[in-house]
């Protein structure tokens, strides 16, 4: 049966996404309408499969079932043209470590053709944006973990993409800098792009984001507008009522100092 | 502590067989293998044992310089040394050196390849049987010595290695002295084979051994011969000299087993770069005209010669491959007394082995594969880019070496004939390797992991790809090299056809492999990251 067209609003459509690694499923069909414009955080417990998901909605992983499409252009079958649309943030993966924090960016925005006049403009304001012209001239692999990250969030701008898709893209990072972070998710959003992140942090995403997803066990347990989701709870009860709590909670009475 | 360490090297082994049970079979492969030898050092023990005793212990002194050579080289240019146990896992344990030592040096002596020399060694031990067992005794310890000296000295290479590799003064030096280490090995094999095998066997070779068997290098094998003769203080020394070298190199390992605790590997040493070298390199179009006239391109081409220029593990690699090309010219030309027009075999055998080495190259330079990918459709770029930035400094090495091969052997009219074998054997052996690195890529060492270090397992692993990548080599080097050869052994003016058929097919195949290796990269790139992590 041929998937029903994507909603003309939607900046990212994943339709029946399933992975397997070996023995372990770790996406069990995932269906997702992410709207154009929107800030759409992602959440679920370790091992729910939220970086397979996205791994598999940015060209990085090939799903075993599904599709991704991106503003209605499907993602597998026509990469060349869905590619550039999107900005991507992995959690977990390598840079090119032997690069300066400048290089990188400039490595990332050639990549994607762009002029080199432009790449080396939009490469000094972020590096003032995020707060990294100290570490410009520095080896990525003397950064530290938010370091990392905030040049890794860099890469995924310098090409203005429509859609960000970011996984922990607040891990580590320290809260002057999240600040700055928020402010430019924020403002891009304002403007018309489409935002996706992955966190553990509620309260984060009950504050950035005005759509959320709860997935867990490799599905989908909750998603749409925020206050809908919350159904009138704190996210992380809510959260927790849909992914369950600690089957265990046993006080470890060894540990206590007096 | 020690049975602490040992079930955690044999647990993590045992997952990691269960994971990839492909590992497994190829471990088992190796016993199997190294156990079908064990027959072979029984009849070596029964050949020795019928020669007179400093015969005997000379032919041993031999074949034990010849395993501590490859215990230290192989794993420093071959495989790269198992790591299950590698100190700096932990660090975050807060545990000291001293109290990991016993557990190491056990795990270190319980491995496939110690085994199997322990064995060996000891069987031929027996070679002394007829000279009494206080003979006998004293030969069992001096294997023992010997092969603790082997595992050892395979460790501590591998550690100050890694140690040198790490600030960029240190890795001038250590690439000075591996290179001119290596440099040196032409002239000391055509000095010491100059007059032939068989001379330097009943002249030079007996001269060396016998300074061998008073270093801990043969020293475990002359105290037998040496107590057998009555030199009982000759065999006291010797073996106390032995014991003192393994002592020594048994702290020398526990030294860096301390600093690598307290050492993280992946730091970059605090360098900085004020210049932007991706743009700069990005500006510099003309050398390769339309072919790198691509933004992506220059791009990937600009990252990876800053990696040639800086990363340790592409040091060691590209060191790696002159090995080869050294040891034909001066070890087994002279060695097999070959007409010296052999001798131009070697600049070839290094343009091959440049284009080879590059087979597991998308592995290699994973590190951030996934920028390449999730940037669109630019497989035939990046795959370009890559073979570009080996060129950079591969033409310039073999044009190197064949001038210097020209020089050496005043043929000059060979030379045509000698462009085109090298052109043919790089461009072929790059285009094959472009396409087996997407193709069949395997794990390598990450950036930040020692550059010398392999998973149990991993050299079988690695073994397809090889063999795929090695077959297709030898099924396309004599279509560029053939002319060559019978320039050499026909007519000169064979040469000029040599000079272009290498270049065309070179050529050719370099473009051809590069063009498929890119449609393959962008048609499996879903699946490269899952295949190279």
């Amino acid at each position: 049966m041929p998937s029903p067209p994507p909603a003309p609003a939607s900046a990212l459509s994943l339709r029946g996404l399933h992975k397997r690694f070996g023995a372990t499923v770790a996406v069990a069909g995932i269906d997702l309408e992410i709207p154009t414009h929107s800030f759409y955080g992602v959440v679920g417990p370790n091992g729910a499969g939220k970086t397979t998901t996205l791994s598999m909605a940015t060209g990085l992983l090939e799903p075993d079932a599904g599709g991704v499409l991106v503003h209605g252009v499907d993602l597998w079958r026509e990469p060349a043209a869905a590619k550039p649309m999107l900005g991507v943030l992995p959690d977990g993966l390598h840079t090119f470590d032997r690069l300066t924090g400048a290089e990188l960016i400039s490595y990332a925005g050639l990549l994607r053709g762009m002029d080199r006049d432009v790449v080396r403009e939009r490469r000094d304001d972020l590096l003032a944006a995020l707060d990294l012209r100290q570490a410009g001239s520095t080896l990525v692999t003397d950064f530290s973990a938010g370091m990392t990250k905030k040049i890794a969030l860099a890469c995924a701008l310098v090409h203005a993409p429509r859609v960000l898709v970011l996984d922990e893209p607040f891990e580590a990072v320290d809260p002057v800098s999240a600040g700055a972070i928020r402010r430019i998710l924020q403002s891009f959003v304002a403007s018309g792009g489409t935002v996706v992140l992955s966190s553990h942090v509620m309260a984060l995403v009950e504050r950035l984001c005005d759509h959320v997803a709860v997935v867990g066990g490799g599905r989908v347990l909750a998603a749409g507008a925020i206050d809908e989701v919350r159904a009138g709870q704190d996210l992380e009860d809510r959260f927790v009522g849909l992914v369950g709590d600690v089957a265990d909670s046993r006080d470890l009475a060894w540990l206590r100092q007096s | 502590m020690v049975a602490t360490v040992l079930t955690l090297k044999y647990r993590v082994v045992r997952h990691q067989l269960m994971r990839e049970w492909w590992r497994a079979l190829l471990l088992v492969g190796g016993a199997v293998w190294s156990l079908s030898l064990i027959p072979a050092a029984f009849w070596m023990q029964r050949m020795l044992s019928l020669e007179v005793a400093d015969v005997r212990s000379q032919i041993l002194v031999g074949a034990a310089a010849v395993c501590i050579l490859g215990w230290i080289v192989v794993p420093l240019l071959v495989t790269g040394l198992e790591d299950t146990l590698d100190p700096g896992r932990f660090a975050i344990f807060g545990v000291s050196a001293r109290s990991i030592m016993p557990g190491l040096t056990i795990a270190a002596a319980l491995t496939v390849p110690a085994l199997f020399f322990i064995a060996v060694f000891m069987i031929l031990a027996g070679s002394w049987r007829y000279d009494g067992s206080g003979v006998v005794a004293l030969a069992v310890v001096g294997s023992l010595l010997t092969v603790a000296l082997m595992a050892l000295g395979a460790r501590v290479a591998v550690a100050w290695s890694t140690r040198a590799l790490r600030s960029r003064r240190t890795r001038a030096i250590a690439l000075v002295t591996v290179v001119a280490s290596l440099g040196a090995v032409a002239p000391a094999g055509f000095i010491v084979l100059r007059a032939g095998i068989e001379s330097a066997a009943s002249y030079e070779l007996p001269v060396v051994l016998e300074w061998l068997g008073r270093t801990p290098v043969g020293a475990g094998m002359v105290a037998p011969e040496a107590l057998a003769s009555g030199d009982a203080w000759g065999a006291a020394w010797r073996v106390a000299m032995m014991v003192a070298a393994v002592w020594i190199l048994h702290r020398a390992w526990q030294d860096n087993v301390a600093y690598t605790l307290v050492h993280p590997l992946h730091r970059g040493g605090g360098a900085q770069r004020r210049s932007d070298a991706v743009l700069a390199g990005a500006a510099r179009r003309t050398l390769w005209g339309p072919l790198g006239s691509d933004s992506a391109t220059r791009a990937v081409r600009a990252r990876a010669l800053l990696y040639w220029a800086t990363d340790p593990r592409y040091l060691v690699g590209s060191v790696g491959v002159v090995a080869l090309p050294l040891v034909f010219f001066g070890l087994v030309v002279p060695m097999l007394d070959l007409d010296p027009r052999w001798a131009f075999g070697a600049p070839v055998i290094l343009a091959a082995s440049i284009g080879w080495g590059r087979h597991n190259d998308v592995a290699y330079d994973s590190s951030a594969l996934w920028m390449d990918v999730v940037a669109g459709r630019i497989g035939r770029q990046v795959m370009a880019a890559r073979t570009q930035a080996v060129l950079v400094w591969a033409l310039p090495a073999v044009g190197l070496a064949a001038l210097a091969i020209l020089a050496w052997s005043r043929l000059w009219e060979v030379a045509p004939g000698l462009i085109g074998a090298c052109v043919g054997a790089l461009g072929a052996t790059l285009g094959i390797s472009a396409v087996t690195s997407v193709v069949l890529p395997y794990r390598a060492p990450g950036p930040g992991e020692n550059p010398f270090g392999a998973e149990v397992g991993s050299v079988g692993a690695s073994l397809v790809a090889q063999l795929i990548s090695g077959a297709a080599m030898f099924a396309i080097l004599p279509l560029v090299t053939a002319p060559f050869v019978l320039a050499l052994a026909v007519d000169a003016r064979w040469g000029w056809v040599a000079l272009v058929t290498g270049v065309v097919l070179g050529v050719a195949a370099c473009v051809a492999g590069v063009r498929v290796a890119g449609s393959w990269y962008d048609r499996r790139s879903g699946r490269l990251l899952a295949g190279v992590s």
